[in-house]
């Protein structure tokens, strides 16, 4: 008899709650009909939650009060913000206006049609960065305005500086110094201690392609005579890597923990270590080659909906968000990005306390800098397993270097060509 | 319904019963489940979406099944699972039978044993990977309690293909071993203890009353534990992802999550992806199928399991 | 003589057994245990000891020494115990500056979770110029991973009742149209029943990523987007079937005949199935309800496609956690505090699936 008054305040339970969530729901949809309009913003940029509050209460209030409307920021990851796109197409239930998604990422959005070309031709008072043309525009037209450009760097842990080949000076190192520099302190603390993003699928591919940039190769041949020159040296690094660098999702975590304590990575990883410790890292731009410093340059980028309930002012807000004026606001304000537009980074000059900004703008104004040609290939995500494939094959299996290989890494990367 | 002239006499309804019993699943899987899955598997087969001019061929299955990856992937995952169920399986039971001896504290202990299964996946990724990784947890464990010197260190995650594969098994065993005890313990419930009670009273020994009688009785839930089990061993993935990235240990999962989430864009990856689901659901079916006939789950008189 | 040796045996056995339990039971704890521990700890403590503490401390050192060269600027140091000494902590050098004891403050707040005013800064800096050096220890706020995540997302308690909600209603449906199903299965006999039985569980063979995409499209054409109600009609579709089999296999393992018997005495085929068959069945419906809980309470993939304003929670966690790169832990307190709801569930739980007072007598 106990169990089954226990049984019914269970099932008395189970129903709240069902009355609970049907009514929430149905609650906040009544508001949503009145009040101002509703923009709203799906964003893959700005996720630490300092970047958000600054946005929120710094940067919205002005377009709010000029269009009577409230900016819904959300964030997300690339991938699910796709998946939502083709979602929302689908079921004819469109509410997201605007987008911001990855330079990697970009083809996918344009070749779906779930984002609208802009009016970039309008806003004369802007000129977007030329190294990101080849993810943002697709036949001429614009559908990405870039945003929180981004280049790499170099990370040290002082510890490791008295390997430093002699000679060397961190802030102007060739490739060839920063790998007799790994393999320094390889033989000499024993075990390797240099990192990459060795897990598949991650951005290993703009780390070496950066360095094959700086050899004159091209992004993204894997086996250019400038990339073979590269390769030829990366094959000493078998050992200078850590021994669980294939397992490294990013390698702001190794390099906290002292696991690794050198490497060649996107300014915003090694930003996060860096603040978290000043005093304990040397941060300094990528290393040069023969052509000088090489480095992919990563944007996100803003979009407007195919179909947005709000297009207009999706584009306003677009517009707004990319005005020199505010986009040095928000580079001072959040952490970390370069704002891709020539006009902005002017402004922004000299005057930036943010070493890893200047160290950025830097690369990014001095440097051999090559954009992510995504929209050119049928899939992304594909190229960059052959450059993963290529890391696990030649530098950690093998250490030395396979021209064969290499030449049917670049046919495969060719038959993924659109 | 007492109407003598009613159009169902009391035989025709007690046939009808389990079909209306059944009905609101059946609906629900037909409404929310069945058009997708059919979608998929004519997906497979087709070059590109109909609309789009795609035309009928096997093609996304030859390019299956020319790939080595796959043919690596049926292997681990063939290896992961034969060990992990046999393994989960053997520990599960002896946990059940453990807390099912109902000892002083055997409720809290039985809390403690659940608490892995209800853990998000974001706890799991981070706890092991901030324990595994060669600066861990783990390590600095050892280190402290005097076992390891600080110089040698393990590199869990850098063996070799077996010794990543053992480490997966251990670490999922740690988390689903749990949820095959549940199912095993809750049978386990449903037993009257006067059988076994009678077991010893006829002189058996524990040993013998586990096999003999305990066992038997048991029957239904075994063969739903290790079905459901089997079942989910076949889909793992997601921890390989986590510890070791796409690619490195292929399995058959994580390559349609490859295919379908990671390359995106192209439509040959994406359709390579929906073969290779509906190749991964053939298997299972398969094994399931093998498994339920050996078991001979297909014989068990209805409501007669004693 | 044969009484004490039995005695000395039982207690031996007892002992053997509660050695094993509490083996088994640390073995289980323990990588929760380590878990826990990173979501008490700073950004410092987690990152920049080797080996790594085993405990969250509570105190913290700190050391001000003046910089010889640059007249009026300040080095700061925290004590580091697997080095036994102080190393150099924030910004290379401080001054009295506002900026530059802002910038110290909040440094020290965000990676030592040590909480000091940029005026009692100054005071230090002011004994230090006349003592040289001065060392001072500062209490950790111990729980300051989990109040700032709850303070940062104001979202967080409405999106615990949206999960909640959903957790009930995928409990509910999973029992309901499951447990009918699994008893119609275990208790009669019917032409399809073995196909049937097998398609209920090709559903959980059908890998769930090929899938999950076309079946959110369907709930989205009905309406159902950015709702709980959604939500767990998506997740029953692999609960239902899990349900279907464990209540079949439960209902099968309880002899009809005990329902026969109190139908002689009087009782209806309802009365008897409510009576005797559903209290036995208790241990495993309460099973079946604990997976569709935990399921439906750790979901996160769906649930950031099919909600936007209404998130679960698992997914305020995701996207707090997405800026939270390299700092395991907050990682560890997010996923602590999303654990917790389930964790206490099954602690509830635990009670049916265990029936202390055994089976029922008939």
């Amino acid at each position: 008899m106990k169990k089954s008054i226990l049984l019914l305040i269970a099932f008395i339970f189970v129903f709240s709650f069902i009355s609970v969530g049907i009514f929430a729901s149905g609650g906040q949809e009544k508001t949503s009909d009145d009040g101002p309009v509703k923009l709203v913003v799906s964003s893959r940029l700005y996720s630490q939650p300092g970047e958000q509050q600054f946005l929120i209460d710094e940067i919205f209030p002005d377009f709010e009060a000029e269009n009577n409307c409230v900016v819904m920021f959300e964030i997300l990851e690339d991938e699910p913000l796709l998946k939502r796109a083709k979602f929302q197409k689908e079921s004819e239930r469109i509410n997201t206006d605007v987008v911001i998604a990855h330079a990697g990422m970009m083809s996918d959005w344009i070749d779906n049609d779930y984002v609208m070309p802009l009016p970039v031709e309008q806003w004369t008072d802007r000129t977007f960065s030329k190294a990101f043309r080849g993810s943002t525009t697709k036949d001429g037209k614009t559908y990405f305005a870039p945003v929180g450009g981004d280049v790499y760097l170099m990370l040290a842990n002082k510890k490791a500086l008295p390997y430093l080949p002699e000679g060397a000076d961190i802030n102007n190192i060739t490739w060839e110094e920063y790998i007799d520099w790994a393999v320094n302190i390889a033989s000499g603390e024993g075990e390797g201690k240099c990192a990459v993003t060795g897990v598949p699928q991650k951005s290993l591919i703009y780390m070496y392609g950066g360095m094959f940039l700086s050899y004159g190769g091209e992004f993204p041949v894997i086996n250019s005579p400038g990339a073979m020159e590269a390769w030829s040296l990366l094959a000493k690094m078998k050992d200078a890597y850590t021994p669980t660098v294939n397992t490294y999702e990013n390698v702001s975590s190794p390099m906290k923990s002292g696991e690794a304590w050198l490497t060649v990575a996107h300014m915003v990883r090694c930003g996060e270590v860096y603040k978290s410790n000043p005093s304990g890292y040397v941060l300094a731009p990528a290393p040069k080659g023969p052509e000088g410093i090489g480095s992919i340059a990563g944007a996100s980028g803003f979009a407007v909906v195919n179909g947005a309930p709000n297009e207009e002012l999706a584009i306003k807000f677009v517009k707004y968000m990319t005005d020199p004026e505010v986009a040095v606001t928000i580079a001072r304000g959040t952490g970390g990005f370069i704002p891709p537009i020539d006009e902005a980074i002017e402004k922004l000059g000299d005057s930036t306390e943010d070493e890893i900004i200047a160290q950025g703008i830097n690369v990014l104004k001095n440097g051999v800098v090559a954009g992510v040609p995504s929209s050119e290939y049928t899939s992304w995500g594909a190229v960059k397993q052959v450059y993963d494939d290529a890391f696990q094959e030649l530098i950690l299996k093998k250490g030395a270097i396979d021209k064969t290989y290499l030449d049917e890494a670049q046919a495969r990367i060719d038959a993924l060509k659109k | 319904m007492d109407n003598p002239t009613g159009v169902l006499s009391r035989e025709q309804k007690k046939k009808i019963i389990p079909y209306l019993l059944i009905a609101p699943v059946v609906i629900y899987y037909i409404l929310f489940w069945l058009l997708p899955v059919v979608r998929a598997i004519s997906g497979s087969f087709m070059s590109a979406p109909a609309d789009e001019g795609g035309v009928f061929t096997f093609g996304n299955y030859t390019a299956l099944f020319k790939d080595p990856v796959f043919y690596q992937a049926l292997f681990n995952t063939a290896f992961i699972v034969l060990i992990s169920v046999t393994l989960e399986f053997v520990l599960a039971f002896g946990l059940a039978l453990l807390i099912n001896m109902k000892f002083h504290g055997s409720g809290m202990f039985l809390f403690l044993a659940l608490i892995p299964m209800s853990l998000p996946a974001v706890a799991v990724g981070a706890m092991w990977t901030s324990g595994l990784s060669t600066y861990g947890w783990l390590n600095s464990f050892l280190i402290r309690i005097g076992i390891l010197n600080a110089a040698d260190k393990i590199i869990f995650l850098g063996g070799g293909h077996f010794a990543k594969m053992f480490l997966i098994i251990i670490v999922d065993a740690w988390q689903v071993i749990p949820s095959v005890m549940v199912i095993l313990l809750s049978g386990m419930q449903a037993l009257q203890p006067e059988m076994m009670e009678a077991g010893y009273v006829f002189g058996g020994s524990r040993f013998k009353v586990l096999r003999k009688i305990t066992i038997p009785l048991l029957k239904p839930t075994i063969t739903t534990a290790m079905i459901l089990r089997i079942i989910a061993a076949i889909q793992i993935w997601l921890i390989i992802v986590m510890l070791f990235g796409y690619n490195r240990l292929p399995v058959l999962l994580e390559q349609i999550v490859l295919n379908v989430d990671k390359y995106t864009g192209s439509e040959a990856f994406f359709r390579k992806g929906m073969a290779l689901s509906v190749v991964v659901s053939l298997i299972v079916s398969c094994v399931s199928f093998l498994y339920l006939k050996v078991s001979g789950a297909f014989d068990e008189p209805a409501g007669k399991g004693v | 003589m044969g009484s004490i040796r039995r005695g000395v045996f039982r207690s031996v056995r007892k002992t053997t057994l509660y050695i094993v339990v509490a083996g088994i039971a640390m073995a289980l704890i323990f990588p929760m245990f380590f878990l826990f521990t990173f979501s008490l700890m700073s950004d410092y403590e987690s990152y920049s000891e080797w080996p790594k503490p085993l405990l969250p401390r509570i105190k913290v050192e700190f050391r001000l020494t003046p910089i010889e060269s640059v007249d009026g600027s300040y080095k700061m140091e925290i004590w580091n115990n697997s080095e036994k000494g102080f190393t150099p902590f924030g910004p290379e050098e401080n001054t009295r500056a506002n900026k530059s004891l802002r910038k110290l403050s909040n440094f020290i707040r965000n990676y030592s979770n040590c909480f000091i005013s940029e005026k009692e800064l100054s005071e230090i800096m002011d004994s230090v110029d006349q003592n040289g050096a001065e060392t001072f220890i500062l209490k950790k706020k111990v729980f300051n991973n989990y109040t700032r995540f709850f303070t940062l997302y104001s979202g967080a308690a409405q999106s615990v009742l949206n999960s909640l909600a959903t957790a009930a209603m995928t409990v509910f449906l999973s029992l309901s149209i499951g447990g009918l199903a699994g008893y119609a299965f275990a208790r009669y006999i019917f032409k399809g029943k073995n196909v049937l039985k097998l398609s209920v569980l090709f559903v959980r063979m059908f890998p769930p990523v090929a899938i999950a995409l076309p079946m959110v499209i369907i709930l989205g054409k009905i309406g159902l987007y950015d709702k709980p109600v959604g939500l767990s009609l998506i997740y029953s579709v692999n609960q239902v079937s899990l349900s279907i089999w464990i209540t079949a296999s439960v209902f099968m393992g309880i002899p009809e005949s005990l329902e026969e018997a109190s139908q002689v005495f009087g009782a209806s085929k309802i009365g008897a199935f409510f009576r005797i068959t559903l209290p036995l069945a208790v241990p495993g419906l309460a099973a079946c309800a604990m997976y569709s809980f935990i399921y439906s309470w750790n979901e996160v993939i769906n649930a950031l496609i099919l909600t936007q304003f209404n998130p679960t929670f698992p997914v305020v966690v995701y996207r707090s956690l997405l800026g939270a790169n390299a700092q395991v832990h907050l990682i560890a307190a997010g996923s602590v505090a999303q654990a917790l709801p389930a964790i206490i569930f099954t602690l509830f739980i635990r009670k049916y699936i265990l029936q202390m007072w055994g089976g029922v007598k008939v």
